[in-house]
């Protein structure tokens, strides 16, 4: 019966509930809001029969901060450290977003240099986000109490050696503040350049290894292939972008397709799969980890001299003024498409009139109520945790 | 036993100020002579307390990732004997790492009336101490000992791993320090959620710490005034410079073969910053024909609120108070040299207040969650949505807070 | 009186003996998946952290003890008893050397088998009374997962009792020490029988990759969600001296038990022989926990009833076989 369930294509997520519950005796599961498996606070309503899920009502919104509200309020300077909270994991991408789209809203350069910089920076947040991801989802395959938490602490380990070298350069751990509009606050260290590759040695030495604790770990295997499968043209109607896309056979990344910072410089490669399974994420999500290394070093090696900011010198609250026009700037972070759509004319012009963030993982968590149904409750958080979702990003 | 009669034993009180019987205490003390024994137990489990520190985590954003980080290889908490359990009846601790809010807040005091005593909690980070600067937004709870009784408060946007475990010690001194006294009932008292007065002062706050001298008093209500500290016409500026176009991200453009579908679709006027805008009834047709030419992800649904008089500034005059809300949809294809790659059509309707704009979630199923998410916040209204309900906010929520007319700082009770 | 006496102190000495032990194995998991996780683990408490175990049960005692209202006090209370006297009343009949064993019983085996199954008795007792739905799942799953995997317990604990052709645990051993160890000689159905052994009481104990019932990302805590206090600290020593004991019963049916070189003039050795199988066992499962993930439910008992059963079948009956055709077993 399960494997007929998993067969459905798409699961009706506005299923009544009343319909079924005649034929079977449900059980309703509040899987949430504070559960070890939901990466924050977010809640799922379950409904089980035995084990398998029949409908599954998703409810974020446990950490609505109302920073859209926040944003109106503050003037486009203000703002970068505000978003930092969003993607709490990849903080350097969510400041890169937001300050894409102000640049083009005030059109405003950036230097060359900046622009490497920031590749540089998406791309080690990237390593350290899906090292982080591949930590948390083992975490969540193997319990706090076992297996997972080994490929967990090393993957911790590793991404600490990136915070470091972040915080040598930003003076933060992660909430960094470093992107500015017109481009970069803080220019590199003497000798970060050299760390950063060791680093990147260090890391892709061990990435086999870890390689070997997950995928090429039967147990892993059959705990994720086949589970929580997505068809590609599902996602691309519910907006779901980044590694999950790209593992429902996609070939869609926004650092290739639609470049910016210093991508059109250099040959991204594209790591996709056809599952669409936990497995195929993965699997592209190492993918991504190898390419990702492979970035940094290219970009260090390219990095030119010059300025690194093209805004005006100095930092003042009211610095830009722009009173019309709207963009919409979406850039590639570890999780996929994050946008900045920006509306002027705020307070005296100095601030966004409306300012709303798209939010990857909002979309990627949108599929739970088709993915889910015929899944069981293991499977629920394997899906969950495959999926990726910060919630300070979700509910913002 | 009831806390009228005279006992011998220490009383120990639950959260909400009743005593509780224990079974080791109350057996041991009531047995004769024993009582002796009841310094060096004390002592035994105090050594067990403090050193057996069970951290339930109520994590929720930010200091959550500083938290695992604690338990990871660098730090180690579990040299202090300090574990993460998932469930609130085996923590000791509870470290409330995170913003809290409006939303959350009752589960977080539900949990923690879960924990068994004896129990303390820790705010960890400045949104737990006082909400950093969210504090002032309506959904966000300003501080947790709004609710909770803290023990111990760890600064820092996040403080580092080295900080929790730095207040992990703090609390085991002042569990220590607190051996061999009556233990005395904790100052929350029953009835769910009732608010009591935060013990940090909040800036602005009338009834704020009177050591602090008249001048910051003055600068912090001037804060509180003006979200907006510095405004930006007092500021003298330099000229915004003209820059070249090229490496600023340009907004979509728009093909000929687009443009020709726009037109057919009743849209007039392109302008070059900002979407055109589609009349409500062609909207749903466009979307649709859209999709049929390869324009398959969503990329966004944006409502914004407009009150009467003003307006989106470029093409269209203000007029009545209205909505206005832009669609965006992407082509998906790899870039083989300056072919292919990822195009942008996007385009926005105005939506009369009052009136309701007709659901894209018939066409393309990821509008139904962005549209209930722009009805939660902004208020606009989907006609034909399968299934309009609040998205962020709570189900009882009153209220739209992304519209002009809603007040940043409209706390509900009792938050406020 | 005697025969009493003797009982009196062989189980006050045996519950002692394995309660400690359980301990130091606590410390001893924590300090040894913190090394495989670069970690430390605890060094606090005590040299090296020792004391890091009687810490959290000094701790525990001091906890209020909560029972959740609308659950069911009786069988909520006696759950975390029963599961931990099962533990330790396997350990009766665990034949430590020749002549320390608390009771000798002819059906050592059966009585194994049956005391170490109420264990599942008593989770999903703890399961339902706690009136959680986690607990419940927990419970359920429990329930599942060891009326699937007592089969191909106690049919490849069959294979020593054949080859042996007594139900004593001691019986089984001296066999071992005339012969050679029942998982080397005669490797067919020994060394398979032993694997399939070891691994269904890894899942009767569960311990990862078979730990469904308390899963703790699924489950939160699984049964012991509801728990707190001094009745958490006995299932959790409960779960570890049933991994103990389960690792000695192995040692015992498999590894020729206290038998050894020198061991029958040297009685003392035994014991050495004996502890020795019993913590690589125990070490044994504890490398397998923190290197592994958790399995699904419906894979777990695919897993018991497509392999383990139809193998450990044909184990009982190839070893019945070699009882018939090979001389001098008995």
């Amino acid at each position: 019966m399960e494997v007929a369930l998993r067969k459905i294509q798409r699961p009706d997520p506005y299923l009544d509930i009343a319909d079924v519950e005649a034929d079977a005796e449900l059980m309703l599961l509040h899987l949430g809001p504070q559960h070890p498996s939901t990466h924050g606070v977010f809640r799922i309503d379950l409904y089980l029969d035995g084990e398998i899920i029949v409908k599954a009502v998703p409810f974020p919104g446990y950490l609505h901060r109302g920073v859209e509200k926040l944003c109106e309020r503050l003037t486009f300077v203000q703002q970068t450290p505000v978003v930092d909270k969003h993607d709490y994991v990849a903080p350097m991408t969510s400041e890169q977003a937001i300050n894409m789209a102000f640049e083009a809203l005030l059109k405003v350069e950036v230097p060359r240099r900046a622009r490497y910089l920031r590749s540089i920076f998406a791309e080690m947040q990237r390593i350290a986000s899906h090292l982080l991801w591949l930590g948390t989802f083992t975490l969540d395959l193997g319990g706090a109490m076992g297996g997972g938490t080994t490929l967990f602490m090393h993957c911790f380990r590793e991404r600490e050696t990136i915070l470091d070298l972040f915080e040598e350069v930003t003076g933060a751990r992660f909430h960094y503040n470093t992107h500015t509009i017109g481009g970069n606050r803080h220019d590199l260290t003497a000798g970060w350049a050299a760390k950063v590759k060791s680093a990147m040695d260090l890391i892709e030495s061990r990435l086999s290894e870890y390689v070997s604790m997950s995928y090429e770990n039967r147990i892993f295997r059959q705990r994720t292939s086949g589970v929580g499968v997505l068809d590609g043209a599902l996602a691309l109607e519910l907006g779901v972008s980044g590694p999950i896309l790209r593992a429902s056979g996609v070939d869609h990344d926004l650092r290739r397709d639609a470049p910016f910072h210093a991508y059109d410089e250099v040959e991204v490669k594209v790591a996709t799969a056809t599952e669409g399974d936990c497995l195929a994420r993965t699997k592209v999500r190492v993918e991504e980890l190898r390419e990702s290394i492979r970035l940094v070093r290219l970009f260090l090696d390219g990095l030119p001299e010059g300025p690194i900011n093209g805004g005006k010198p100095i930092k003042l609250a009211g610095q830009y003024k722009v009173n019309t026009g709207q963009v919409y700037v979406g850039i590639e972070t570890p999780r996929g498409e994050l946008g900045t759509y920006v509306i002027a004319g705020g307070e005296g012009g100095a601030s966004p009139y409306r300012l709303k963030f798209r939010a990857p993982s909002l979309h990627a968590l949108s599929t739970l109520p088709y993915v889910l149904p015929g899944a069981t409750l293991s499977d629920c958080v394997a899906i969950l945790g495959s999926l990726d979702p910060i919630m300070g990003e979700v509910d913002r | 036993m009831g806390v009228d009669k005279p006992r011998t034993s220490l009383p120990l009180f639950d959260e909400g100020g009743r005593s509780y019987e224990h079974p080791l205490y109350d057996k041991l003390l009531s047995m004769p002579g024993l009582s002796v024994g009841v310094a060096p137990l004390d002592r035994l489990l105090t050594w067990g307390l403090t050193n057996s520190l069970w951290v339930f985590p109520m994590a929720t954003s930010c200091c959550g990732i500083e938290l695992m980080a604690a338990a990871a290889s660098r730090v180690d908490l579990d040299r202090m004997g300090t574990f993460y359990r998932g469930t609130p009846r085996q923590g000791d601790v509870m470290v409330v790492a995170g913003t809290i809010t409006v939303k959350m807040a009752p589960r977080v005091k539900r949990l923690w009336e879960q924990m068994p005593e004896p129990k303390w909690a820790i705010a960890m980070g400045s949104c737990a101490i006082s909400g950093d600067f969210y504090r002032d937004l309506y959904p966000v709870v300003p501080g947790i000992d709004t609710f909770l009784p803290v023990d111990v408060y760890i600064p820092g946007c996040p403080p580092n791993p080295e900080s929790l475990m730095a207040g992990l010690l703090e609390l085991a001194a002042k569990i220590r320090s607190e051996q061999g006294k009556p233990l005395t009932a904790p100052v929350q008292k029953t009835g769910g959620l009732v608010a009591t007065k935060p013990s940090i002062a909040r800036i602005g706050d009338p009834e704020r710490d009177p050591s602090l001298s008249d001048q910051q008093m003055e600068a912090a209500s001037r804060a509180a005034e003006s979200p907006v500290a510095r405004p930006a016409e007092e500021l003298e500026m330099p000229p915004v410079p003209e820059t070249a176009p090229g490496t600023v991200a340009a907004p979509p453009t728009f093909a000929p073969e687009l443009v020709e579908l726009f037109q057919a679709h009743g849209v007039v006027d392109f302008p070059k910053d900002a979407p055109p805008v589609v009349p409500l009834a062609r909207h749903v047709a466009l979307a649709r024909a859209l999709v049929e030419r390869g324009y398959k992800q969503l990329v966004y649904v944006v409502a914004s609120h407009w009150l009467a008089g003003k307006g989106r500034s470029g093409n269209v005059a203000g007029g009545p108070e209205h909505h206005e809300v832009a669609y965006g949809l992407r082509t998906v294809g790899p870039k083989r040299g300056a072919e292919g790659g990822s195009k942008l059509a996007w385009w926005s309707v105005r939506v009369e207040a009052g009136g309701a704009a007709p659901t894209l979630a018939h066409v393309i199923a990821g509008a139904d969650w962005q549209e209930r998410e722009q009805w939660d916040l902004v208020g606009v209204r989907f006609s034909g949505h399968p299934d309009l309900r609040r998205l962020m906010m709570p189900d009882d929520w009153s209220g739209h807070p992304l519209r002009k007319d809603y007040p940043a700082d409209a706390h509900t009770a009792p938050w406020r | 009186m005697s025969a009493l006496l003797r009982g009196f102190v062989y189980g006050l000495l045996v519950v002692n003996a394995v309660l400690l032990t359980s301990a130091v194995n606590i410390w001893f998991e924590r300090k040894f998946s913190a090394r495989m996780q670069s970690r430390v683990g605890p060094t606090r408490v005590g040299p090296l952290g020792l004391l890091q175990p009687f810490a959290d049960v000094a701790k525990l005692m001091s906890k209020e003890d909560t029972v959740p209202a609308s659950g069911n006090r009786v069988l909520f209370t006696a759950a975390p008893l029963l599961a931990t006297v099962c533990a330790l009343a396997a350990a009766a009949v665990v034949p430590f050397t020749p002549d320390v064993v608390a009771a000798d019983l002819d059906v050592g085996v059966l009585w194994v088998l049956a005391v170490g199954s109420i264990t599942t008795i008593a989770i999903f007792m703890a399961g339902w009374a706690s009136n959680n739905k986690f607990a419940l799942l927990g419970g359920m799953r429990s329930i599942a997962q060891a009326v699937s995997y007592e089969v191909p317990l106690v049919l490849s604990a069959m294979v020593p009792v054949v080859l042996s052709g007594t139900m004593s645990l001691s019986g089984i051993v001296t066999w071992q020490s005339e012969h050679l160890w029942i998982a080397a000689w005669p490797l067919i159905p020994g060394l398979p029988a032993f694997v399939i052994f070891f691994l269904a009481m890894t899942a009767e104990a569960n311990r990862i990759p078979f730990d469904i019932p308390e899963a703790e990302s699924e489950l939160v805590a699984g049964v012991t969600t509801e728990y707190s206090g001094m009745k958490f600290a006995l299932f959790y020593v409960g779960e570890y001296a049933h991994t103990l004991v389960g690792s000695a019963i192995a040692s015992a049916l498999f590894l020729g038990g206290w038998s050894g070189p020198m061991a029958a003039t040297m009685p003392w050795l035994g014991l050495v022989y004996m502890v020795v199988k019993t913590l690589f066992l125990f070490f044994m499962i504890t490398w397998v926990r923190w290197s592994l993930v958790r399995f699904r439910s419906d894979q777990l008992l695919a897993i018991c009833w497509k392999w383990l059963v139809p193998i450990s079948v044909g184990l009982v009956l190839v070893a019945a076989l070699w009882v018939e055709l090979v001389p001098g077993v008995h």
